[in-house]
């Protein structure tokens, strides 16, 4: 025979439902999205990494200065270093020898013209003339008789012979012995002698790229920089979400979350430089899933980047600078990352060497494990999984514990008919599972139709979501156990054990204890003692004792959803406080960075820019010291640090008076990220040398943009070894229009500054609203939930109180106030906890990033995200009255149902 | 008949401390046969609940023993009690104590599930004129037939002991007869041996057997040659 009180569990159900509504809701909610977060996830990275094959992903690039010849391709795909120091000595011998040559020439002409001159006058005394005019004519007259016959023989002297062997070996010892002090400076510097280095044989591919002004508008103003790439590509391939590659000449295909962005579509035409294109297909390059225009961006740009796709012949009527870019691929695969950052270092030992011999230049250089742009969509989509199952758990976890809550009120209730079935001889083993059957059901139905919807609607929108932010390759949902065990195993554990705990605990008791409805483990021997305040407010505060550990549960649910709502009113506030301030962040208007101080004729650049002020720049890396939880896109490792020489009496940036003695000042970003005070000592070091520096705080410049650090001009040349004429840019008011702009590398505005708030605005704003509103109802039905409970457990008092005469307006105001103003209490509290804890976070989180960004919440959101939660609980304290009206009057002359 | 099925010795027991210390049982001796119908009378306080629950295995002595057919309860653990409870006892209340969302029917098999061998469900419904009740909720019945329900959820089980803690407590005159008629019933047609607590005098006339309590002791131990069928009790 079955177990006749499983017939219970449908109508508690039923007789339950809108509670076990909410909960299901809820559940499947938050399930459903993390199921579909987790499904479409894994279909995405199964389709980047599918696409990392297909399309020919590098293992890294570089960006030479010039094109590279075969000769130096070939001996760099070899992995192995060049002898730079026979190379030196070749190259220094080969000069000195022209050197001494020309010096042995020069005097030997000098000895034998001389010799002759010399013969010539002491003839002319033995003979008696004077006249120096007849003298000089005789000489002249026998140099140039005998000067070829007196050089001849002057060779083939001995004396002759012995000196040039000596000057030419003491020339060469010079040659070695200065290449050798140079020499052992670079292996220094570069760690050349590394025992442990071993060549990494790599394929080389050259890809080419230029950076054009793109206008999509066709309003004769640049709206983006296009990074634009041959068709014929071999590596670094893009795959198609609609149309196809250029054919002709006036084709191309751009960048799909570009286009999508900027409203462009096929058929348009947009106009890179002074060429107009006809636009034929929407892309997504593998090496630009976001687009990064630079590594060291701190945000993507999906508005102001595009990559695009011409035909070679296209390709070579664009105008701006060719980036001589070269992508390589391991000829054996590194395993993993650490294998990867091995097989890059010897490989970039391999590049540095080679490229000094074949006296070219390196401009760039990126393994792709540490790129951006391929790898900040993937790490991305895993760090949010794992934060939005964390929060999944959380409310799961809220979630069983109003369950148990309730069970537990249940239990209370319903201790007349336990006692009796446990009298009867039910063993606690068979109640246990009675009364874990609902949380187990409505889990399973939660989890069942939340995994349901998270492989068909939620999926959808989960890759949507990203796909409006990244520009993924196509991908179809595909089975995902991470997801089956995150959504369902773990939220079941978790329901099943907080239940079981607490429903355990519970049925402790003895049968007796039950049939005297005598529940209480520790008995008060005397009731709390109130102040003589009014009648009312004792009844009050004797229902606020009452429901404490309800009220327990409560406040982790209210903190639980002020975080999120911190969150939701936070992030926008941030990005509006930081675009409102980004002027603030412009040294100047204008910023630019030159490729070179001097033009190709050797001349210094300058301008007739008026505002135009020199500045120094150099990057160099400051140690996190902290492990990192996401990994690669130059997040993990250090934070790249942007060092300003400032030139003296700057009407750009004002230092402190010892500036000029060396003094070191930080920007305030950089001192609020690291926590650094003046007088604090730190070192930043190269990325590509082994070459540290060491500073120490002198103070701070007010400037949020960066993480930057500011030098006196002169002590940036000094601490640098710079040349006084050396510098690397302008900083200006006005725009700089007298210097070629393929001297220009890049102008920053303060369209730039805004571009990171932007693109997180796009990503982001719409989807914080309806975060915003869906909290709104999370905390109703979290409160709606205890709250239910606080009534059932009061409805004989209540219904006792409606006999005695009290108004249904009373009764209100004595369950409800209570609970009025623990949450309004709690609201408060759980503001500043939440607020300090998405401090928290975010800073956890820039510490995983380069850049900084300051989490701001304006005082009206902060207002507000009480308010939401004060408004939620208004809907909840409504139906409890409505709740309250309904009690009927015979509960309480009713023992049983 | 058994003559010792049911063996009450010195059984003491007592609540609180120190001042405040209460003999509630202070050494009772008595001896229960199997099928006798055995009432147990007493005024309020007089300690006769606290006997029905140790004997019925959920309440536990200070001194003596409770044994049922040669098995003492106190070398039982939980685990065993609660066996003990299953197969041998049935419970009937004051309070009726029925599962508010199960029907009349479904209430009865919430007994009739605990036993190895018991009563058919629809007989027990029949013998207890709950036929044309049975899908009702017991919301939806009155008290009278509430406990007829609690009878039957009791009597499913065919247990060797009926325990009736006030039955009649919370009934009226004529629906009291009638309940204490169907317990009479159950005794003579299975042979269920029953203890009933009771502070109701009249009541001992229809048991063959009166156990009259007061201060924790029997007072009187008395057995009945005649019997009066409940039906014609009067008071």
């Amino acid at each position: 025979m079955r177990n006749p009180l499983i017939k219970r569990v449908p109508r508690e159900l039923k007789s339950d439902w809108h509670k076990y509504l909410v909960i299901i809701i809820f559940m499947v909610i938050m399930i459903g999205l993390i199921s579909g977060m987790y499904v479409g996830h894994d279909g995405m990275i199964a389709a980047i990494d599918e696409s990392r094959e297909s399309l020919n992903l590098e293992d890294g690039s570089f960006e030479l200065s010039k094109p590279a010849s075969s000769e130096f391709l070939n001996d760099l795909s070899t992995g192995q270093k060049a002898d730079v120091r026979s190379y030196y000595i070749d190259k220094g011998t080969k000069e000195a020898d022209e050197r001494v040559a020309e010096e042995i020439e020069k005097r030997l002409r000098e000895e034998v013209t001389k010799a002759i001159e010399d013969g010539v006058r002491a003839q002319c005394e033995a003979y008696g003339i004077t006249d120096e005019a007849t003298v000089k004519e005789q000489t002249d007259k026998a140099v140039k008789e005998n000067f070829e016959n007196a050089i001849r023989e002057a060779r083939e002297t001995e004396e002759f012979k012995k000196a040039s062997e000596d000057a030419y070996k003491e020339a060469h010892e010079t040659v070695v012995k200065t290449v050798d002090e140079e020499w052992g400076e670079a292996v220094e510097r570069y760690n050349l002698n590394d025992e442990s280095f071993s060549p990494v044989a790599v394929s080389i591919t050259s890809n080419y790229f230029r950076d054009e002004a793109e206008d999509y508008d066709l309003d004769g103003k640049e709206d983006a920089t296009v990074r634009v790439f041959k068709s014929d590509s071999k590596i670094d391939m893009a795959s198609f979400n609609k149309g196809r590659a250029p054919e002709s000449p006036d084709e191309i295909a751009i960048d799909r979350m570009h286009a999508d962005n900027v409203g462009v579509e096929i058929g348009d035409t947009i106009r890179l430089g002074e060429k107009e294109f006809r636009v034929v297909g929407l892309l997504s390059y593998i090496n630009y899933l976001t687009l990064h225009q630079s590594n060291t961006d701190l945000m993507f740009d999906a508005f102001g980047f595009d990559t695009a796709m011409v035909t070679p012949e296209a390709f070579d009527t664009l105008t701006s600078r060719i980036h001589y870019s070269y992508a390589y691929k391991y000829a054996v695969k590194p395993a993993d990352k650490i294998e990867a950052a091995d097989a890059s270092n010897s490989f970039l030992k391999a590049l540095i060497t080679q490229t000094l011999v074949y006296d070219n230049e390196i401009k760039d250089y990126l393994p792709e494990y540490l790129r951006q742009a391929s790898n900040f969509a993937r790490s991305d989509i895993e760090g949010d999984t794992t934060g939005a199952s964390i929060l999944c758990y959380i409310l799961i976890g809220v979630i069983a514990f109003i369950f148990a809550i309730t069970i537990s009120n249940t239990i209370d209730k319903e201790a007349l008919v336990i006692g009796t079935l446990r009298a009867s001889g039910y063993s606690k083993r068979e109640l246990i599972v009675h009364y874990m059957t609902m949380p187990v059901i409505v889990t399973l139905l939660g989890a069942t139709i939340g995994n349901a919807l998270g492989y068909t609607a939620f999926e959808r929108l989960a890759v949507s979501l990203y796909y409006d932010s990244y520009s993924l390759p196509e991908c179809s949902p595909v089975w995902s156990t991470a997801a089956l065990i995150k959504t369902t195993l773990i939220p079941l554990v978790l329901m099943f054990f907080i239940n079981l705990a607490v429903i355990m605990k519970k049925l402790q008791l003895s049968p007796l204890r039950f049939l005297r409805h005598d529940l209480k483990r520790t008995k008060r021997t005397k009731a709390r003692r109130i102040p003589a305040w009014s009648f009312l407010k004792r009844f009050r505060l004797r229902i606020l004792f009452q429901n404490m550990p309800n009220y327990a549960v409560l406040i982790f649910g209210v903190i639980f959803v002020e975080l999120m709502l911190c969150f939701a009113f936070g992030l926008p506030d941030s990005l509006d406080h930081y675009a409102e301030t980004a002027e603030d962040m412009m040294f100047a208007p204008y910023q630019y960075m030159l490729m070179d101080n001097k033009d190709d004729d050797g001349n210094v650049i300058t301008t007739s820019e008026a505002t135009a002020e020199r500045f120094d720049v150099k990057t160099l890396l400051y140690p996190k010291g902290k492990s990192s939880f996401r990994e690669g896109m130059g997040s993990g490792g250090d934070e790249s640090v942007t060092v300003y020489g400032i030139s003296e009496g700057s009407s750009y940036i004002t230092l402190g008076e010892n500036a000029k003695d060396g003094g070191a000042f930080v920007s305030s970003a950089f001192a609020k990220k690291f926590g650094l005070k003046t007088g604090d000592k730190f070192e930043l070091h190269e990325e590509y040398e082994n070459k540290s520096y060491d500073f120490e705080v002198a103070g701070q410049v007010d400037y949020d943009g960066g993480i930057a650090l500011f030098l006196d001009e002169g002590s940036f040349k000094n601490v640098f070894n710079k040349k006084a004429d050396d510098f690397s840019g302008f900083f200006s008011r006005n725009e700089i229009t007298d210097i070629d702009e393929q001297m220009i590398a890049t102008v920053i505005t303060k369209d730039d500054v805004l571009k990171v708030t932007n693109q997180l605005n796009h990503s982001m704003g719409g989807l914080m609203d309806i975060f915003k509103y869906f909290l709104i109802v999370l905390a109703a039905a979290l409160i709606y939930l205890l709250a239910k409970i606080i009534i059932e457990k009061n409805e004989k008092s209540i219904s006792m109180t409606k006999i005695l005469g009290f108004s249904n307006g009373e009764i209100g105001s004595l369950y409800i106030i209570p609970t009025a103003a623990i949450v309004v209490l709690f609201s408060l509290i759980a503001f500043v906890a939440g607020y300090f804890l998405m401090m928290w976070i975010f800073k956890i989180f820039m510490m995983q990033m380069d850049g900084y960004f300051a989490f701001f919440m304006s005082p009206g959101s902060m207002v507000l995200s009480v308010l939401y939660l004060l408004i939620g609980y208004v809907f909840v304290s409504i139906v409890d009255f409505i709740r309250i009206k309904k009690i009927p009057l015979d509960v309480a002359l009713k023992d049983m149902e | 008949m058994n003559e010792e099925f049911l063996v009450i010795k010195d059984l003491k027991k007592s609540f609180g401390k120190g001042e405040a210390k209460q003999d509630v049982l202070r050494g009772m001796d008595f001896t229960v046969k199997k099928g006798e119908f055995c009432v147990l009378l007493g005024p309020s306080g007089s300690g006769k609940s606290t006997l029905l629950n140790i004997i019925g295995g959920i309440d536990t002595p200070d001194e003596g023993f409770v044994s049922i057919n040669g098995d003492k309860l106190e070398d039982m653990d939980e685990k065993q009690l609660t066996v003990y409870r299953r197969k041998h006892l049935g419970y009937v209340f004051q309070m009726y104590n029925l599962i508010p969302n199960l029907n009349v029917k479904e209430n009865i098999e919430v007994g009739a599930y605990l036993s190895d061998h018991p009563l058919d469900v629809e007989e027990v419904l029949t013998t207890l004129g709950l036929q044309e009740h049975k899908y009702k909720y017991p919301n939806q019945l009155s008290g009278g037939q509430q406990q007829r329900v609690s009878i039957g959820r009791a009597v499913v089980k065919n247990p060797d002991i009926l325990m009736c803690d006030e039955p009649t407590g919370a009934l009226d005159y004529k629906t009291s007869k009638e309940i204490l008629s169907l317990i009479e019933d159950c005794n003579k047609k299975f042979n269920t041996t029953v203890i009933m607590v009771t502070h109701n005098e009249a009541i001992k006339y229809m048991a063959d057997h009166v156990i009259k309590l007061r201060d924790g002791i029997v007072r009187h131990n008395d057995i009945n040659e005649k019997t009066i069928p409940a039906a014609d009790l009067e008071w």
